[in-house]
């Protein structure tokens, strides 16, 4: 089973992921909602992967993730930006940053998890017949 | 059930959604969250309105285009994705309106609120 760290400071995207996530492709959700929290969270969990926020108030996602970098435990796991749409050059310089993969919203809450798993060169996730209540275990 | 999204919008429909237990969880957390979707809509009108007035000072606009750009990528996660495209073009709007531009923001809002009307 994989494990994605979401890192989002807006609730309702933070649990409409964890709900796509955990109920299409039976994945195990943990759930930041900053990047210093997230961080913390990735040392301690040591997810498979990251999603994460590209504007949030104080640390944004370009620099959390430049500071993840920095950080030996954590610096190989694959990170995706999750931004709204964007102009190529925008594309590039996240591009640039080093990150896994970068993708938009609105996502789709039927295919995220493909989204993911097709990015990060994973197998297709099989569909769970396993059905969970939207995570909100974020520590605030 | 109630339809979560337009009625034009297969994704969201609950007649045609591809996963209906999905679907359920998802208006689950529309319902949830609507008291924000509440706030952020009021905080439009009023930087709608001193838009109208003359008189949007930084702070408020600053405010208002960063919820709309919150509105942008939220609503069309729950389908609603011509609303979250009206959103769109608030946030575009919010960026650097001139004196020429209160109507122009007007006419989102009352679009966002119109499209929005029926799951609020």
């Amino acid at each position: 089973m994989q494990r994605i760290l979401i890192i989002d400071d807006e609730d309702d995207i933070r649990e409409v992921a964890s709900l796509s996530l955990e109920a299409t492709a039976g994945w195990k959700v943990l759930t930041a909602n900053s990047g210093a929290q997230g961080i913390e969270l990735a040392i301690l969990h040591q997810p498979d992967a990251i999603l994460m926020d590209v504007m949030m108030p104080g640390m944004d996602g370009p620099t959390t993730f430049r500071k993840m970098q920095q950080i030996s435990s954590i610096a190989h796991i694959p990170v995706l930006l999750l931004t709204a749409k964007v102009q190529g050059i925008d594309k590039r310089r996240f591009a640039d940053l080093g990150v896994a993969a970068i993708l938009f919203k609105p996502f789709d809450p039927l295919t995220l998890a493909e989204q993911i798993a097709e990015a990060l060169g994973w197998n297709a996730a099989p569909p769970s017949s396993h059905r969970t209540a939207p995570s909100t275990s974020a520590p605030k | 059930m109630v339809p979560l999204a337009p009625r034009n919008d297969e994704v969201m429909n609950p007649s045609s959604h591809p996963d209906p237990e999905l679907f359920a969880l998802l208006q689950d957390l529309w319902k949830k969250h609507l008291p924000s979707t509440h706030e952020r809509l009021d905080l439009l009108d009023h930087a709608v309105q001193m838009a109208s007035d003359g008189h949007l000072d930084e702070t408020v606009r600053a405010e208002a285009q960063s919820v709309a750009h919150k509105l942008s990528g939220n609503l069309g996660m729950f389908g609603y994705k011509e609303a979250g495209e009206v959103a769109s073009d608030l946030e575009h709007t919010f960026k650097a309106p001139t004196p020429q531009d209160a109507s122009v923001l007007r006419e989102h809002l009352r679009r966002l609120r119109e499209l929005l009307a029926a799951y609020l």
